[in-house]
C-alpha cells in the first residue's frame, strides 16, 4: 500500500548541510500499525511531512497504492492528502475559530461532503470518540485529552486510509495517553487504515504492529521490538 | 460560508480592535479622496448649473471680448431672418449683502422662444402673470429670484432692496419668484435687459445672445450664414465650451488636491498592510492545519482575498459616509478659493457624484486587496509545516529590508529618471512624487534596523533591558517595519509641503514686496476677477486723481480676453506710473528693449502665461480683439505669483483702441513724499463718497490680504495633512498594538524578572519614541527632496512659476514634534496594556 524508496531530504543550517533522511526504505501495507522511533531531529516528522504531501522529498519515492506522490505537482499533492490522509497532531491543532463539530465536519466539506450528511457523519465521528455531547462546545475549553479525540475524529471522518500521527500522546498526561492510543487503533483497524504514528513512548511503540528506527537517516526494524516478539 | 474559509475570516471577528483599525486607515483613506472629489464636484456642478439656469434650450452663444456686443447689431441680425431663435442677454455679478448673486437681464419677449421645457428664464420670465410682467416692463429696478433665494433673503413679491453692482448701491424691488425652480436658481437675479444695461454700465452693449440653432443639415446652413455675419471680434462658441473653459481654470486646482488625497490613500495602504498581514500571521497556525488538512493555496489565498474584499467593501462604505461628513466642511474652502482666484461660484447644494463613489469604493477595495496580496501569497505560498516560526518569519523580514532597500533605489532612480525623461506632464511629476515617497518608505524599515543595531552597539556597557529594546526593535522588523514605513513617508511630506508652503510664501512675500510700488490702490468691489463690469466711474477717477498729495498713478483694466488657439487669456491693460515699470522682475527679453516694445503695442506676459502657451519671447498671441484676432508681439516674460493661469500686459492705450474699452478696474496711486498717508486717504474717501463705494486700501493692506488669500488657499492642503497625519499615527498604533500582542510572553517575563509595570510602560515608549526618532531622521532629507520636487516639478508643471526654496528649521522641527508625538501617543495604549497585563495568564499562555 505505502512503499517509500531511496528517500532522501536535506536542509540547509547556513553553510551546513543536514541530510535528515538518506536512501530510507520502507513498505506498509494496509490496516498494519506500524510505530516509528528515534532521537529527536532524526527526521520522523520531516518522513510523516513527505509521505502526506506536505514536503518533497530531495530523491527517492513514496508510492501510495500504485501512485507515485512524490512526483505529484503540490496541488495534487494537496488533493492527495485531503482525501487519503488523516493526520493527529502532538499539539492538536485544532481551529481554535471553529467549534468541535465544525472542526470534524470541516474534513468533510473539503472532500465535497456538505449539508445534513456531513453533520450525521461528523456527529457519529464524535460519538466514536466519546464526545457527542460537546459538539457545540468551543475547542479551546476542552481538556488535552479531549482536544486530542477531536482531532482524532478530524482524522478520520472521511475514512482515510492512511492515518499519520505525530506524538499523539506527546502533550498529554499519563491516564489521557492510555486512553488515546487504543482509540486511534481501534479506529484505524475498523475502517482498514494504515497507522503510522512517530513517537517517543515505548509503550506506544510496543502497541505496533511493527516498529521502525530512523537512524542516520535510514529506516530500520527496531531490534528491541523484534526480539519481544 | 464553506468552514475552511470560516475557520480564517472568523479570527478578525475574534480580535475586533485589530478590525477596527484596519477599517479606520481605510475609511479615512477613502474619506479624503471621496471629501475632495465631492467638494471639487460640487463646485463644479453649481457652476454648471448657474450657466445652464441662464442658457435654457440654447445651443450655441455669441460672444464679445469686455466691452460685449453692440445691440444694434442684434436688431440687424433679426432682420436677417435666418432659422435660428435669438435671445440677448446682458450678465454681470451684483451682491445682496454679502451674497454675491449673477445677474442677468432678458428680453422677456425674445428668451421665451427658448422655451426650453418652459426652463429657460425667460419662459420662467415670461409664463409670470400678465400684470407682473406689466410691472416687469414699466417699473424701474424690478426683478426675479429663486422662492428658495428670496425667502433666505427675507424678501417678499413688492419688496425693495439694495442691490450693489460695483460699488454702486442700487434700488430693486422684488417682483415675484421665478416660475419652475430649477437647481442653478440660488445665486440667479432676473431682471429686464435694459435695467442689467444700466446697472452694469453697457447701454446700448449686450453680454451675449444666446441662440437656439435647429439641428441637422438646415441648422449647420443657417450657423454658416451667421458666421458671416458676424461683427469683428464676435464669435459663435457651441453651449459647453465656455463652461468648459472656465471649469479648465480651475482644473490644476483640483489635481492637486486629488493628489493631496491619495497620498492618505497611500499611508492608508501601509495601516491596511500593517493590520492585514498581521492578522494573516497570526493565523499562520490556522493556515498551516488547513493546508494539512487539504486545503489548497489557491482556496487559501481566495478566502484571504475575500476577507480583504469585505474589509475594503465596509472600508471604503465608511470612508464614503465620512467623507460626506468632511466633504461638507470641505466644499466651502474650495468653494472659497476658487471665487478667489478663478471663477464666481455659489455652492447651494453638495453633490457627491456618482463617479466619485465609484472610485472611492474601488480605490478602497483596491488597496484593501493590494495590500493583503503580500501577505497572503506568503501565507498561501508556505510550506505547510506547522508552526512557521517567529524567527524565520523575522529573518524573512530583514531579508525583505535588504531587498526593499534595493527597490528603495529602484523607485528613487525611477523618479529622476521620469523627472528628466518627461518635462511638461504634471502626471509624471505626480508619478515622480508618488515614487520617491515609496522609496522613502521602502528605505525606512532597513534604516530602523540600522539604527537599532548601531545605538544597540554604542550603548554596549548601558543597561542590558536597553540593549534587549534596542535588538528587539532591530529583530521585530515584520511588525516595525511596516509602522516606520508610513511614518517616514507621512513625515517626508509634510517636510516637503512645509517647506514648499514656506518657499512659497516667502517667494509670494518678495514678489509682492517688489510689484507693490504704489501707496494706494483703488479698486471697484465686486465678486469675479476679471469681470469687465467692474470699473470705477470716470467722474471717480477724476475725483480721486485731483486728489491733494497724489503725484503720480498707475491705471488698469484687468479683462479676460478670448485667444481663438488658447481659450480664455487674463489681460491685464495698464498705464504705468514711471516708478512702476520697475516693480515687474523680467526674466525673459532683453530690459532695454521689453518696455519700449511693450509701449509700441507689444505683450509681456507672465510666467505662468509663457509656460502653459508654451510661447516666448519674439513670438506672437493671437487675441480676438473688437477688430477681429490680432496676433500680438511678445515682448518680454515677466515673474508672477498672483494669477496661475498668467496675465499678459498690454498698454491701457492700446488695449481701448483694440478692445474699444475705456474703462478702468483699479488704480495704483502715489504719495507725494511730504504727503500723510492717513490724510490723504481720508480726502480719496471723501471724493468717492456718494458716487461708488471703492475698495481703497494702502499698500500694507493690499499685501496683508494678498497673503490673507494665499493662506485661505492652503487651509485645504493643511487639512489633507493632518489627515494623512492621522492616518500614519493610526498606523503606528496598530503595528504597536500588534506587535505587543506577539512578544507579550517576553515583556511577561521580564516582569517575572522584576521589571515594574512602570519599567515596561517606559521600555515600549521608550521603543515607541525611538520608531518616531529614525522615522524623522529618514524623513530629512528624502523631505528636503520632496519639497525640492513639488516647487521644482509638480508646481512648475502645474502653474509654470519658479519658486525659489527657503528652507526653515521650523519646517524640521514641526516634522520632529509630529513624528515624536505620533510615536508618543502610539505607544501609550501598548504601554498600558502590556504594564497592566496579568502576569501569570501572560506567561501560560504562549
Amino acid at each position: 500500500m505505502l512503499r517509500i524508496g531511496d528517500l532522501s531530504r536535506s536542509f540547509r543550517e547556513g553553510e551546513r548541510v543536514h541530510r535528515v533522511l538518506d536512501h530510507a526504505n520502507a513498505a506498509i501495507a494496509a490496516g498494519e500499525v506500524v510505530a516509528i522511533i528515534g532521537r529527536s531531529g532524526s527526521g520522523k516528522s520531516t518522513l510523516l511531512n513527505l509521505i502526506s504531501g506536505i514536503d518533497r522529498p530531495d530523491g527517492g519515492t513514496i508510492e501510495f497504492d500504485g501512485r507515485v506522490i512524490s512526483a505529484l505537482a503540490e496541488p495534487e499533492r494537496t488533493l492527495f492528502r485531503r482525501t487519503h490522509v488523516g493526520f493527529v497532531y502532538q499539539l492538536f491543532n485544532l481551529l481554535p475559530t471553529l467549534d468541535v463539530e465544525e472542526n470534524v465536519r470541516l474534513v468533510l466539506e473539503l472532500n465535497g461532503i456538505h449539508g445534513a450528511a456531513a453533520r450525521a457523519r461528523s456527529r457519529a465521528a464524535l460519538a466514536e470518540v466519546g464526545l457527542a455531547e460537546r459538539a457545540h462546545s468551543a475547542v479551546d475549553v476542552l481538556s488535552g485529552g479531549e482536544q486530542q479525540r477531536v482531532a482524532i475524529a478530524r482524522a478520520l471522518v472521511h475514512e482515510p486510509t492512511l492515518l499519520l500521527a505525530d506524538e499523539p500522546t506527546g502533550n498529554l498526561d499519563e491516564d489521557s495517553a492510555r486512553d488515546i492510543v487504543p482509540l486511534l487503533r481501534s479506529l484505524a483497524q475498523r475502517r482498514a487504515a494504515a497507522l503510522l504514528i512517530v513517537t517517543h513512548d515505548p509503550g506506544l511503540a510496543r502497541s505496533a504492529d511493527r516498529v521502525l528506527e530512523l537512524l542516520d537517516g535510514r529506516l530500520h526494524a527496531s531490534a528491541a521490538h523484534e526480539a519481544r516478539s | 460560508m464553506p468552514l475552511a474559509a470560516a475557520a480564517v475570516l472568523r479570527h478578525l471577528l475574534r480580535h475586533p480592535a485589530q478590525l477596527v483599525l484596519a477599517l479606520v486607515g481605510l475609511a479615512l483613506g477613502v474619506a479624503t479622496i471621496a471629501a475632495v472629489d465631492m467638494a471639487t464636484a460640487s463646485a463644479a456642478r453649481a457652476f454648471e448649473l448657474s450657466i445652464d439656469a441662464v442658457n435654457g434650450a440654447a445651443t450655441h452663444e455669441i460672444v464679445a471680448g469686455p466691452a460685449g456686443i453692440d445691440e444694434r447689431w442684434y436688431v440687424a441680425l433679426r432682420r436677417a431672418r435666418l432659422p435660428i431663435d435669438f435671445a440677448p442677454l446682458v450678465e454681470g455679478y451684483a451682491a445682496i449683502g454679502d451674497r454675491s448673486m449673477q445677474l442677468v437681464g432678458i428680453d422677456p419677449f425674445a428668451s421665451p422662444a427658448f422655451d426650453g421645457g418652459a426652463a429657460a428664464p425667460g419662459a420662467r420670465a415670461g409664463a409670470t402673470e400678465l400684470p407682473e410682467l406689466s410691472r416687469w416692463l414699466t417699473h424701474s429696478g424690478t426683478v426675479m429670484m429663486a422662492a428658495a433665494t428670496a425667502a433666505e433673503l427675507h424678501l417678499h413679491a413688492g419688496d425693495s432692496f439694495a442691490l450693489e453692482v460695483s460699488g454702486r448701491t442700487q434700488s430693486a424691488e422684488f417682483l415675484a419668484p421665478l416660475g419652475v425652480a430649477r437647481p442653478g436658481d440660488a445665486a440667479l437675479i432676473l431682471t429686464d435687459i435694459a435695467q442689467a444695461q444700466e446697472w452694469l454700465r453697457l447701454t446700448g452693449r449686450l453680454s451675449r445672445i444666446d441662440l437656439r440653432v435647429p439641428a441637422g443639415a438646415d441648422g449647420a446652413r443657417a450657423l454658416a450664414r451667421l458666421q458671416n455675419e458676424l461683427p469683428a471680434g464676435a464669435e459663435v462658441q457651441a453651449v459647453g465650451s465656455r463652461t468648459r473653459e472656465n471649469l479648465d481654470l480651475a482644473a490644476t486646482f483640483t489635481v492637486n488636491l486629488q493628489a493631496m488625497s491619495l497620498l492618505a490613500l497611500l499611508v492608508g495602504f501601509f495601516l491596511i498592510y500593517s493590520a492585514v498581514s498581521f492578522a494573516v500571521v497570526q493565523r499562520r497556525a490556522i493556515i498551516g492545519v488547513l493546508r494539512a488538512l487539504g486545503v489548497t493555496r489557491g482556496e487559501v489565498l481566495a478566502t484571504l482575498a475575500l476577507e480583504a474584499a469585505l474589509i475594503g467593501t465596509v472600508g471604503a462604505a465608511l470612508g464614503l459616509l465620512l467623507g460626506v461628513l468632511i466633504g461638507h466642511a470641505l466644499v466651502g474652502l474650495v468653494a472659497g478659493t476658487i471665487n478667489d482666484l478663478y471663477f464666481v461660484v455659489a455652492v447651494s447644494r453638495v453633490t457627491l457624484p456618482a463617479s466619485a463613489v465609484l472610485k472611492s469604493l474601488a480605490a478602497g477595495i483596491g488597496v484593501a486587496l493590494i495590500a493583503a496580496c503580500i501577505p497572503a501569497l506568503e501565507a498561501a505560498g508556505s510550506h505547510p509545516q506547522l508552526g512557521l516560526k517567529r524567527s524565520v518569519l523575522e529573518a524573512r523580514a530583514t531579508g525583505a529590508s535588504r531587498w526593499l532597500l534595493l527597490t528603495s533605489a529602484l523607485f528613487a532612480s525611477g523618479a529622476l529618471a521620469i523627472v528628466c525623461g518627461s518635462t511638461r506632464s504634471l502626471f509624471a511629476g505626480f508619478v515622480a512624487l508618488f515614487l520617491l515617497l515609496l522609496a522613502v518608505a521602502a528605505l525606512a524599515p532597513a534604516a530602523l534596523r540600522a539604527g537599532a543595531r548601531a545605538a544597540a552597539h554604542l550603548i554596549t556597557g548601558a543597561s542590558p533591558i536597553v540593549r534587549l529594546a534596542l535588538n528587539d526593535i532591530a529583530t521585530s522588523l515584520s511588525r516595525t517595519g511596516v509602522a516606520i514605513a508610513a511614518l517616514s513617508l507621512a513625515v517626508c511630506a509634510m517636510i516637503g509641503v512645509s517647506l514648499m508652503v514656506d518657499s512659497f510664501r516667502e517667494s509670494l512675500h518678495d514678489w509682492l514686496g517688489r510689484t507693490l510700488r504704489a501707496d494706494f490702490y483703488v479698486t471697484a468691489p465686486g465678486p469675479g476677477f476679471a469681470r469687465p463690469e467692474r470699473r470705477i466711474e470716470k467722474d471717480v477717477v477724476a475725483a480721486l486723481l485731483a486728489t491733494p498729495g497724489i503725484i503720480a498713478h498707475t491705471e488698469s483694466r484687468r479683462v479676460r480676453v478670448e485667444s481663438p488657439a488658447f481659450g480664455p487669456v487674463s489681460l491685464d491693460a495698464l498705464a504705468l506710473a514711471p516708478g512702476s515699470y520697475a516693480g515687474f522682475q523680467l526674466i525673459a527679453g532683453d530690459p532695454a528693449d521689453v518696455w519700449g516694445a511693450y509701449e509700441r503695442g507689444a505683450l509681456v506676459i507672465s510666467e505662468p502665461l509663457a509656460w502653459r502657451l508654451k510661447l516666448g519671447v519674439g513670438e506672437r498671441l493671437t487675441l480676438t480683439t473688437a477688430r477681429g484676432p490680432h496676433a500680438f508681439e511678445i515682448a518680454g516674460v515677466y515673474r508672477e505669483y498672483g494669477n496661475d493661469r498668467g496675465t499678459a500686459l498690454l498698454t491701457r492705450a492700446v488695449y481701448a483702441a483694440w478692445w474699444q474699452d475705456d474703462a478702468l478696474t483699479a488704480l495704483g496711486l502715489y504719495l507725494a513724499p511730504q504727503a500723510r498717508p492717513a490724510q490723504v486717504m481720508a480726502r480719496l474717501n471723501a471724493a468717492a463718497a456718494g458716487r461708488q463705494a471703492l475698495m481703497i486700501r494702502s499698500n500694507a493692506d493690499v499685501r496683508e490680504l494678498s497673503m490673507s488669500i494665499f493662506e485661505r488657499t492652503f487651509v485645504i492642503t493643511r487639512v489633507l495633512y493632518w489627515l494623512t497625519a492621522g492616518v500614519a499615527a493610526l498606523s503606528l498604533v496598530s503595528a504597536l498594538v500588534a506587535w505587543e500582542l506577539e512578544r507579550a510572553r517576553e515583556l511577561a517575563l521580564l516582569r517575572s524578572l522584576g521589571v515594574t509595570p512602570r519599567g515596561i510602560a517606559l521600555l515600549i515608549e521608550a521603543q515607541t519614541l525611538f520608531i518616531g526618532v529614525v522615522a524623522w531622521l529618514t524623513a530629512l532629507p528624502a523631505g528636503l527632496l520632496t519639497a525640492l520636487m513639488l516647487i521644482d516639478v509638480v508646481n512648475r508643471r502645474a502653474f509654470g512659476w519658479q519658486i525659489d526654496l527657503h528652507v526653515h528649521a521650523q519646517a524640521f522641527a514641526a516634522a520632529a514634534a509630529i513624528a515624536l508625538s505620533a510615536a508618543l501617543v502610539a505607544g501609550l495604549y501598548p504601554a498600558w496594556r502590556s504594564s497592566g497585563a496579568p502576569l501569570a495568564q501572560a506567561i501560560r499562555e504562549e
